[in-house]
């Protein structure tokens, strides 16, 4: 059964085959079948072989059964499960050497269809018969179709490439032309390219004029020899080789599924020119990323590197290749291309070469001052869908480095000055972000001062923004401290590590300064915007990176946050805001103690101020008396008001308003387990949640809440036995 | 100019380069920070707001035929060059300019037809290209020697036997670079920050991507600012006595509907009187040091002498050029436009005049 279904199969596809009759495939069938029943003990396909290994030159085709009996028998082998190495052997020697003349060459090359792979000397043997025998050309561009096709399926390609130059003599045979220069595409090493090669092909090139395929091979020649070959490729081009398989298709997909096989994947292959898909003219050319070549001026470089075998870039095509060659790779033509490729950027990261960096810094600074601070129609920047792109891909080369460029910082420092705070403000913020630490003394001229005229003349979204970004900024600058710091830990300065002259003092003026900042940014904010709870939470954002400087990051330094964030966030309406607030407060206690606790133990010289504990506990007390003990607009605490302002404003037991109970944010869970505690009741007095058991309660109720923020505070700043009498804010460290 | 930080990091410090090396995990720093590594490059712009020198020398006439190529200096006498800036070319070799000429005569022949590959090797082709040094230019050891480049075309209806000709000229300079500049660029940089070209805008456009693809450079516009404009109008008046102006021409724009453009001629002799009296208030001040201090021109006598100048043409049409923007300057010794344009016409003041472009080039240096 399944040998008709091939038969079919091999029907199916002769009548492609110009030169088997459909009376003869006929006959093939009838031949077939009777073989079958008469030849059931010996292989038969073995014995076929034999004929065709045996035959004599000379040996007639028309009319010999023996041949067409046994052709047939191997083309049902061909189209069912593929031929074996040797077998293709043996049928490639038979048709190339022309032992029956060329007729059967053409059906015999057909059914080359291999099972596994194809050994490399059958294809070096025909090649060479290629040139010996008188095989029509048309066989000829037919086996070399057949060699493409199954080009991936070839075991090894060492002596094919040993014949370079016996292959590269056909591409002066015009019909041939176009399939020698694929396969010389696909055997191209850089040995091969010789300067008489690329005559040659330039030769054809003024005869032929320009085809695609001669374009193809010299842009090879070019990838590996850019000083012999001079050659811009048009931008409309890019597809590469077309592929040959047509002949061989149906077959070779059908017998590569029997076999479990995937399809050769050899039969695109990638053309890498670079993708210019908007070919429409661009006014501003400098945001193009350039193309990746290689060095054209080898011998300028010689002396370097003369003595290594190196690879071009342009060549490494797999993250695999890329490793493989990490020590030797050869940078391109032009650095700023490596922002253009994945791979590159992979690359970028272990770049030591100092003339390298600089040579990409050259460039991408040339960009962004064109771009953003040369341009010369009065600063209106017409092509922000250009710039937009151009950014975010700089920005995803930072976040890739996780750093930015000296020359994007360079660019920031100025363009902050003309910035209207408006104009690709994600991106910007974005690269500004990415600034490393900046020495204390420069910080105010060159951050501070164009940031601050920003911030109060823009939106509350800027506002927000910005505040985000100089919370991922001091992220940065304490991550690169956290890691640099402690690969030596005998040295406190920065120094060994980094070009910035930097000590651990100088580092943490920098911190500091950048703390204050933000903190008089945001009071400032706050007061402007009326305490906007958006606003408020980016703050907040930003001092938790702070409260956890020490614990989190090993940077001896606490900074509290100023009156102007502290008494917003504790009274604000919503409770979220309060709870992030307690959590702050609990983590400057943690790391508060525990750089106490270290301070003692190692008896190290870092010293956090008393103005700090100072000002920690103040806050903490104030927190205290206000949300637990009722004791708000005592004397002493961080908001005061007139006694007699109290009594006029008729609010009747003012002290207590700002407790868990009464305060705003809270007032609505304080209502809802009243109603859950005494669902009978039917006057609500909110105080009688003060007395002891429905306090704890109420506090259990809050912490399932998810206020964990809270109820960390509460377990570390109250002693919780006290809460029988009325709780007592306790006040440790001096 | 410089706070003291700045040129403790500016230093070439090579040791600092080694330690770095030496630590696996520190070699980002060199491209972390503009205040680090990069910053050796000196004039960090961010951090030093680098301006146009407030004071030079004046223009000082020189024989410079004796010291260069008059070949040369003929061709660079005779154009009006557009100019650029260029950032630092890398592995540029005085030494290879033979293989650039070959080089960039296959990129214009294979640029000129695209998707045609064409021999580097060949001289068949239809464009000629030749590099040249024009020695004796640079003023000071820092200072990389002028390249020449020409390119040398038949006309389309050229006869069989009829020779090239030149259809296009530039060139690349640095006169009196800043030395901080010029120290603190690694081997392997060449800094030749000012590049002039005169010739077809396509051809202009060819060699630039062929500098950009070999040398890994860029290119951008150099525009002469107001300042300079003003600064080449008075340095030319400064010369009148040795050679004459014959006039002094500035053109003016007027921004109002419909534009406005102001041509203003001044009378030599008038203009040279201008700059007298602006000048002698200067001497006066100064008489001891008289040798050293009449050689350098200050910015405020420049914009003395621009001020007189409106307040002139002020009282008599009633007029504040103060509003308007200075486009041209033009005298017998050279023009010198906003839009990049400059024209000097006399090889005597050829060094100081490209000295002070020099200065703007650099100014416009990304780092």
């Amino acid at each position: 059964m399944a040998a008709t279904i091939n038969l079919s199969d091999s029907e199916r596809s002769s009548p492609n085959d110009q030169s088997v009759s459909s009376r003869s495939s006929n006959r093939s069938l009838r031949v077939a079948e009777k073989e079958r029943r008469k030849n059931e003990a010996e292989d038969p396909f073995v014995l076929a072989l034999k004929y065709f290994t045996d035959v004599e030159a000379g040996t007639p085709v028309y009319g010999n059964d023996d041949f067409e009996r046994n052709l047939v028998l191997v083309e049902k082998v061909a189209y069912s499960k593929g031929l074996s190495p040797e077998a293709i052997s043996v049928m490639l020697e038979f048709a190339m050497s022309l032992r029956m003349g060329s007729s059967p060459c053409v059906r015999v090359l057909k059914c080359l269809i291999p099972a596994t792979v194809v050994p490399q000397e059958a294809v070096v043997r025909a090649v060479v018969w290629l040139g010996v025998g008188k095989i029509p050309i048309s066989t000829q561009v037919l086996f070399i179709k057949w060699v493409l096709t199954v080009f991936d399926m070839i075991d090894t390609k060492d002596q094919l490439r040993a014949v370079y130059g016996f292959i590269f003599s056909y591409v002066t045979e015009e019909n041939l032309c176009p399939f020698i220069c694929h396969l010389l595409y696909l055997l191209t090493r850089k040995e091969s390219v010789r300067v008489f090669r690329v005559r040659k092909l330039l030769e054809l090139q003024s005869k032929l004029g320009r085809q695609p395929f001669l374009l193809h091979l010299l842009s090879l020649y070019k990838v590996f020899c850019p000083e012999l070959v001079t050659l811009s490729i048009p931008s409309r081009m890019r597809s590469g080789f077309r592929n040959h398989i047509s002949p061989w298709k149906s077959a070779l997909i059908a017998v590569q599924k029997r076999n479990g096989l995937q399809v050769a994947s050899s039969m695109s292959l990638a053309f890498t020119i670079k993708d210019k898909t908007n070919s429409r003219k661009r006014k501003h050319c400098h945001l193009e990323v350039p193309a990746l070549r290689s060095v054209v001026n080898k011998e300028a470089q010689t002396e370097k590197c003369s003595s290594r075998k190196v690879v071009p870039l342009v060549q490494l095509h797999s993250f695999a290749q890329l490793l493989e060659n990490m020590h030797h790779i050869e940078l391109p033509a032009q650095m700023g291309s490596l922002l253009g490729s994945s791979l590159a950027l992979q690359y970028l990261d272990c770049v030591q070469d100092e003339s390298a960096l600089l040579r990409l810094n050259f460039w991408l600074g040339y960009a962004l001052h064109e771009e953003f601070l040369f341009c010369g129609d009065g600063g209106a920047i017409q092509n922000s869908e250009d710039a937009l792109q151009f950014l975010n891909k700089l920005l995803s080369a930072h976040h890739f480095l996780q750093e930015g460029f000296s020359s994007s910082e360079a660019f920031l420092y100025k363009f902050l000055n003309v910035w209207d705070g408006s104009l690709l403000r994600p991106q910007i913020l974005g690269l500004l972000s990415n600034i490393p630490v900046v020495p204390s003394s420069q910080i105010g001229r060159l951050l501070f001062e164009p940031l601050t005229q920003l911030f109060f003349t823009s939106s509350l979204f800027f506002k927000c923004g910005l505040v985000e970004c100089l919370n991922n900024m001091l992220l940065k600058w304490l991550t690169w401290h956290s890691v640099y710091a402690l690969e030596d830990d005998l040295d406190i300065s920065l120094n060994s590590h980094t070009s910035i002259n930097m000590t651990l003092s100088g580092f943490k003026d920098s911190v500091m300064e950048l703390v204050n900042f933000v903190g008089q940014l945001a009071s400032v904010g706050l007061q402007i915007e009326g305490c906007q709870s958006l606003l408020l939470s980016f703050v907040l954002d930003f001092y938790e990176t702070v409260c956890d400087t020490f614990l989190k990051y090993g940077l001896p330094l606490v900074v509290m946050p100023p009156s102007g964030v502290f008494y917003p966030a504790l009274f604000a309406l919503d409770p979220v805001s309060v709870d992030r607030l307690a959590y702050i407060m609990h983590r400057y206690k943690v790391n508060l103690t525990s750089a106490k606790a270290q301070e003692k133990l190692t008896k190290q010289a870092f010293h956090i101020s008393r103005q700090t504990f100072h000002e920690f506990n103040h806050y903490v007390v104030d927190m205290v008396s206000c949300l637990w003990n009722s004791k708000m607009f005592q004397p002493g605490m961080g908001v005061q008001l007139g006694e007699e302002l109290l009594l006029k404003s008729k609010v009747p037991q003012y002290w207590t308003s700002f407790d868990l109970i009464h305060h705003p944010a809270f007032m609505s869970y304080a209502v809802d387990f009243h109603q859950k505690c005494w669902p009978g009741k039917k006057d609500m007095d909110l105080s009688s949640i003060k007395h002891s058991k429905p306090w704890s309660w109420y506090l259990e109720y809050l912490f399932t809440q998810g206020y964990d923020g809270l109820k960390q505070f509460v377990q570390s700043n109250i002693s919780r036995q006290l809460t029988a009498s009325d709780g007592q804010g306790d006040t440790q460290q001096r | 100019m410089e706070s003291p930080q700045n040129s403790v990091a500016r230093t070439p410090s090579n040791s600092a380069i080694v330690q770095r090396r030496s630590k696996s995990k520190s070699y980002r720093q060199s491209y972390r920070s503009c205040l680090g590594a990069a910053s050796r490059l000196g004039l960090t712009p961010g951090l030093t707001a680098r301006r146009l020198n407030s004071s030079r020398r004046a223009l000082k006439s020189q024989v410079i035929t004796e010291k260069v190529n008059p070949e040369h200096l003929a061709i660079l006498v005779k154009a009006e060059w557009q100019l650029s800036y260029v950032t630092p070319l890398y592995q540029f070799r005085h030494t290879q300019l033979k293989s650039y000429s070959r080089q960039l005569s296959a990129f214009i022949a294979a640029e000129k037809q695209q998707g045609l590959a064409v021999e580097v090797e060949g001289s068949q082709s239809s464009f000629r290209v030749s590099f040249s040094v024009v020695q004796g230019m640079a003023e000071t050891d820092d200072d990389a020697e002028t390249v020449l480049i020409q390119i040398f075309s038949k006309p389309m209806f050229a006869k069989q036997d009829e020779p090239q000709r030149s259809v296009w000229s530039g060139w690349l300079t640095c006169i009196n670079g800043n030395p901080d500049y010029l120290h603190s660029l690694p081997k392997g940089f060449t800094c030749l920050p000012l590049f002039g070209s005169s010739g077809a805008e396509v051809l202009t456009s060819l060699v630039k991507s062929w500098f950009q693809q070999t040398f890994d450079c860029c290119f951008g516009c150099l525009e002469i600012n107001q300042t300079s404009l003003q600064w080449l109008a008075a340095l030319w008046t400064n010369c009148h006595t040795e050679s004459s102006l014959k006039h002094l021409k500035m053109i003016w724009t007027i921004p109002v509907v419909p534009p406005l453009q102001v041509t203003y001629t001044v009378d030599p002799q008038d203009a040279w009187e201008l700059w007298m009296s602006v000048r002698m208030d200067q001497l006066d001040k100064s008489e001891e040091e008289e040798e050293e201090q009449a050689r350098n021109i200050d910015i405020e006598e420049v914009t003395r002498f621009m001020q007189g100048l409106k307040s002139h043409f002020y009282r008599h049409f009633r007029l504040d050029l103060s509003a308007g923007n200075l486009q041209q300057v033009s005298t017998a010794l050279g023009s010198a436009k906003f839009s990049g344009k400059i024209k000097i016409s006399s090889s005597r003041y050829i060094i100081t005049t490209l000295a002070l472009l020099t200065e703007c080039a650099l100014l416009k240096m990304p780092i």
